[in-house]
């Protein structure tokens, strides 16, 4: 990730909540059908992709978030170098899926945001903006869903219980933390 | 707002879904053949019933993928689900 203007611009703290962007995060896209391909990630990741639908696997250095029956998010677990744009990881994918043709990966570390909110009143927060039900989501640690968040698509990802992390795309960033802040000053 | 389980995620409400239209329309094998009538047809004309239809959704703001659905256009009942593929269950 190289130098970049973030609309989100500092850290917000609400009673029972805790608003925040973590960056630089690595973001990767994997796209893939055929065993080959499920073997592949698996020898290079050294890790397994989630196969059951909403959930995640986390590894030492990555986690993957299960986006639909053929693709998923491959995340860093911790802030990485803001120096540089090329990772080690998508490059040994670049050379052994996508060159290999046995699927895609796509670098989307600076398309998507990450913004961490933690607190007792995250559900509450969420229930203000979307339609999905959180009710088992909430209880189940590595749960991964994509919604509706205040008419904006939403990849949320629920670390440990009241501590998600949601995507967003960029260009609707500011616009989301806007109405995150405006919605969690009423709870 | 009714409720569409989604084959792949799961149950979802309506707002995450786009409605395709009618379902197993076949793209005639060669259009240049066709009659202006003959391909407008096959473009533009839906049975739109009251009652039971076969229908293509779009699972739009989640996993993205289509399926079809058997809609009762009378109430919004979704009767049955079935993969991109598959044969329309028998109701």
């Amino acid at each position: 990730m190289l130098n970049y203007n973030t609309s989100i611009k500092q850290d917000k703290i609400y009673s029972d909540l805790e608003i925040k962007e973590i960056k630089p995060i690595m973001k990767l896209i994997i796209r893939g059908k055929t065993k080959d391909f499920i073997t592949a990630i698996g020898k290079n990741l050294n890790m397994i992709l989630p196969i059951e639908a909403n959930t995640s696997t986390a590894g030492e250095a990555l986690t993957a978030l299960w986006l639909s029956p053929d693709e998923w998010m491959l995340i860093s677990n911790k802030t990485i170098s803001e120096e540089t744009n090329t990772y080690e990881v998508e490059d040994n994918l670049i050379k052994n899926i996508s060159k290999t043709k046995l699927g895609a990966i796509t670098d989307v570390s600076d398309q998507f945001v990450m913004i961490n909110i933690k607190g007792n009143k995250v559900f509450d927060l969420f229930a203000t903006g979307s339609p999905f039900n959180f009710n088992e989501f909430k209880n189940k640690k590595g749960s991964v869903t994509q919604t509706i968040l205040s008419h904006i698509d939403v990849i949320i990802h629920l670390t440990e219980i009241n501590n998600v992390n949601l995507f967003v795309r960029r260009s609707f960033s500011k616009h989301l933390h806007s109405w995150l802040n405006d919605s969690a000053s009423r709870l | 707002m009714f409720l569409i389980t989604c084959p792949f995620c799961g149950e979802r409400e309506q707002s995450e879904f786009k409605a395709g239209g009618e379902a197993h329309i076949i793209r005639p094998k060669q259009p240049t053949e066709l009659s202006d009538d003959e391909w407008a047809e096959y473009l533009f004309m839906r049975k739109n019933i009251k009652g039971v239809q076969l229908e293509r959704w779009n699972h739009a703001n989640g996993c993205r993928k289509w399926f079809n659905a058997v809609r009762d256009t009378n109430n919004d009942e979704i009767k049955a689900i079935y993969k991109m593929g598959e044969k329309p269950p028998s109701i």
